[in-house]
């Protein structure tokens, strides 16, 4: 009977023991991004004790959650990365841009009209004209850099993906062997989880964990990602891309050929593609638009007018160069501003800048619907809105993320107060274990003395 | 339920909050160190679009006004000029009554002779007078001096030009009699190019503005203009090409050697604003003229040289007309400067409109914003003073 007391006691000290251990392996890791709080579970075998079983205390619904609203999060914040950058280009709110530049360059013409024959009057139109397409230019040269920067983003972005993909692989694979204990496996399996999430973030996908713990992931239209310890990884290749040879389309490495792109449709990946490919794109057209009705605009009226040596009006803007890239005023007019045609008739009069400068009030762009300044100003104001609402969005998501994250800590994460307060417990559980072994210790001698 | 509150969610709770309000604080701070509401264009996309609009109105309102002080001047400047005219002018109808009279003699006659011949080359210099470089009475041939001294006693068609663009390096010369009665600038442009049997042309006879049907009878190399003006081509090394332009200036009779239109710039949207007085209106009696000025005073010149009583005495009438004239266009200078007046009034109540609108949109309000910056700043202190007792009191600093 003191025999067992004995080895009762043995197993309660153990227990304790262990329980006190893993307290101190949950303030250990108070800090620790992603950490799971574990549990000690006593259960009596026979009359002693044992930890049957250390319990990760974690709820899966809300981790499927956190990555559900990670996919919202990482999509908008790329999209906000990029609409930033963008709006610093089209930030007119201290003047200085196209929209200034466009007014100057009629009030140049209207300059002109009252002196045709002024030279200081041509020579402020041609250097007018230049601030106009070098701005044009700048533009365009800004927007081509945030697309570049959204394409090295989708490329990293593939390869991050790779190596999640191969991380959680690994993990799997140890998972299904046997000689993990219990606090290795939680280890584990937090690891996968911030895995899980951090792939949460760049690409949308659907994920479920099979009867013998392992993580299998698909893309948004079924194609795998991990299956137990296999992974399909991403590339990306360059060249097919319709709008630019540089950018890049995503794929499958083992199929090449499969542009991806479209597949994808939350997380950072799909947010910088769509930057690319859409947003930035559709801002960077009508920026061209702009630059080709008013090299049209500009040139025709130009032709129908006449310069100080009584010839037709040759093309003001270079006609073969008609994008926002490219427009520039043509070489011959700088080469010589008495090839400006201001002129109406062959007298030398004011006429044809007049008439130039009054295409401003004309209505150009979006089929005959508006100016081109109200175009331009709609143009920014619709840069202005996507930024906005992308920050908005952001706000958005980040607050339902910090919910989320809360009532994951709320189940999940490590409390001081709780853990002092277990200690203690445990503690006393202990204290009183080795009580009991030294109560028996005592028992025995008096019996040992009994017998000599 | 209790709510279990584990490490991390203290200090997340406590440093998102921070970030917002710091982030806010930020903001207005921004706003009160740029005096802007809209600092870029998310902050405001509508206002942005307001205010880029106004922006271009009031570029457009002060370049208005740049035109109408423009046009003001030269009207001065023609007013000036043109009241000079009619001083002349009554000088000259003073000596036409005196002279007229039985008491004027031969010899008084012939001293006024003298003095009318003055008179006529004060009104030359008047007539022909510049403004920065420009004639004033020239119609749109501003580089063109207005009035010569010797009179066309016929029509005259002037020598063929080519301009200094064109590809076609033959000759060409311009012949026939001028049949018009005003002054005229034709032009002819090449529309399809090639030898003579090939190209096609059109005419235009007001300098280039509106052009006639596209014709192709140049196999002859010569072609009628209209009113009796031909042009007559030879072929050169180069082919004529389109847009070569030819141009022959064609003269009615009289002294006057620019045209009947007028110069004009923009006051207003859409609005253009004829500010110069052609001088074939006010000194001839070609198109919207009645009387040859010029003519009438060198007719009193002659009758006063020659004696003649009668033709002094018919001078008369005539110089009242031509006082007449000039009086009304003089006039018309002072209806046209008070019309840019208002029309400048106008644009400068606008342009005070389009700042307090810009204004409204962009600027920021700095006592709502002080008032604001304040609260946030209260709202800080206490977060920083709540952080700073974040972790203190845990069961830690009561267990021994």
């Amino acid at each position: 009977m003191s025999i067992d007391a004995l080895n009762t006691a043995k197993d309660a000290l153990l227990s304790h023991q262990t329980a006190i251990n893993l307290t101190g392996t949950n303030i250990a890791n108070v800090n620790t991004p992603g950490y799971t709080r574990q549990r000690p579970v006593f259960s009596t075998l026979g009359q002693s004790v044992e930890i049957a079983e250390i319990k990760r205390i974690y709820d899966r619904f809300l981790g499927a959650q956190i990555n559900e609203q990670m996919h919202n999060l990482g999509f908008n914040e790329a999209k906000k990365n990029e609409l930033d950058r963008v709006e610093t280009i089209f930030n007119e709110a201290g003047g200085g841009g196209i929209n200034e530049l466009l007014s100057k360059f009629w009030s140049a013409w209207e300059d002109l009209s009252a002196n045709p024959s002024g030279q200081a009057e041509r020579q402020v139109l041609v250097s007018v004209s230049q601030s106009l397409t070098s701005m044009f230019r700048s533009y365009s040269d800004g927007l081509l850099s945030v697309q570049d920067d959204a394409n090295a983003w989708i490329q990293g972005l593939a390869h991050q993906v790779n190596n999640h993909l191969s991380d959680i692989a690994d993990i799997n694979s140890k998972i299904t062997r046997t000689e993990n204990d219990d606090v290795g496996l939680n280890t584990l399996k937090d690891k996968r989880a911030a895995l899980l999430s951090g792939l949460a973030e760049i690409v949308d996908f659907h994920y479920f964990e099979d009867s013998s713990g392992l993580i299998n992931a698909f893309l948004s239209n079924g194609m795998p990602l991990v299956e137990g310890i296999h992974t399909w990884e991403l590339d990306v290749v360059t060249e097919n891309h319709v709008s630019n040879p540089f950018f890049y389309d995503v794929v499958f490495k083992d199929d090449p050929g499969n542009v991806i792109n479209g597949v994808i449709t939350n997380g950072k990946l799909a947010g910088f593609l769509e930057m690319r490919d859409t947003t930035i794109k559709g801002y960077m057209d009508s920026l061209d638009g702009l630059a080709a009705s008013l090299v049209d605009k500009v040139n025709t009226q130009h032709n129908l007018g006449y310069d100080m040596s009584q010839s037709s009006g040759e093309d003001f803007f270079d006609a073969a160069k008609t994008k926002a890239k490219n427009i520039e005023v043509s070489i011959a007019i700088i080469a010589d501003i008495n090839k400006i045609a201001a002129s109406e008739t062959v007298n030398g009069d004011g006429g044809n800048a007049v008439s130039m400068s009054d295409i401003k009030d004309t209505l150009t762009m979006d089929g005959g619907k508006s100016t081109f300044s109200a175009y331009y100003s709609s143009l920014v104001g619709r840069v202005g809105q996507d930024a906005a609402d992308a920050d908005r969005n952001v706000d958005h998501h980040t607050i339902l993320m910090s919910q989320l994250t809360n009532k994951r800590e709320e189940n999940s994460g490590v409390s001081i107060d709780e853990e002092m307060m277990n200690l203690i417990m445990y503690q006393t559980g202990y204290n009183a274990a080795a009580r009991i072994f030294s109560t028996t210790d005592e028992l025995l001698d008096v019996l040992m003395n009994l017998v000599r | 339920m209790v709510m279990r509150i584990s490490e991390n969610m203290k200090f997340n709770t406590m440093i998102d909050n921070m970030f917002k309000t710091e982030s806010s604080y930020n903001k207005l701070m921004e706003k009160i160190v740029s005096q802007k509401e809209i600092n870029r264009p998310s902050d405001d996309p509508i206002g942005m679009v307001k205010v880029l609009d106004f922006r271009k109105s009031r570029a457009s309102v002060e370049q208005y006004s740049r035109n109408i002080d423009g046009c003001e001047s030269w009207l001065t400047v023609t007013e000036s000029k043109l009241s000079a005219a009619g001083n002349l002018l009554i000088k000259a109808r003073e000596v036409a009554a005196a002279q007229s009279t039985e008491t004027a003699s031969a010899e008084t006659r012939s001293i006024e002779a003298e003095a009318v011949q003055q008179l006529i080359g004060e009104m030359f210099a008047l007539a022909n007078s510049k403004y920065e470089g420009r004639y004033l009475f020239s119609g749109t041939k501003s580089e063109e001096v207005p009035f010569s001294s010797s009179v066309r006693s016929a029509p005259e068609t002037g020598a063929a030009a080519a301009a200094a663009g064109n590809t076609f390096d033959g000759t060409v010369t311009s012949g026939g009699a001028y049949g018009g009665l005003v002054n005229k600038t034709y032009v002819v442009k090449i529309v399809a190019g090639g030898v003579l049997a090939d190209a096609t042309y059109k005419v235009s006879d007001d300098g280039g503005k509106t052009w006639g049907l596209e014709k192709d009878d140049l196999d002859s190399g010569t072609i009628t203009l209209g009113d009796g003006i031909e042009l007559t081509f030879t072929g050169g090394s180069a082919a004529l090409t389109t847009d070569d332009i030819f141009y022959v200036h064609a003269f009615a009779t009289g002294y006057y050697n620019g045209n009947s239109e007028e110069l004009s710039v923009n006051i207003g949207e859409g609005t253009p604003f004829a500010y110069s007085v052609s001088g074939e209106a006010a000194f001839t009696d070609k198109g919207e003229g009645d009387v040859d000025i010029f003519g009438i005073l060198n007719q009193l010149k002659t009758a006063l040289e020659t004696n003649d009583t009668d033709g002094i005495a018919s001078c008369i009438d005539d110089l009242k007309a031509a006082s007449d004239q000039i009086i009304k266009y003089n006039s018309m200078c002072g209806t046209r400067v008070n019309r840019l007046e208002i029309a400048k009034n106008n644009l400068a109540d606008l342009d005070l409109d389009l700042t307090k609108l810009i204004s409204n949109v962009e600027d920021a309000d700095i006592a709502e914003i002080m008032s604001k910056f304040a609260m946030k700043e209260i709202a800080l202190k206490a977060s920083y003073a709540a952080a700073s007792k974040i972790g203190n009191l845990t069961i830690l600093g009561f267990l021994r």
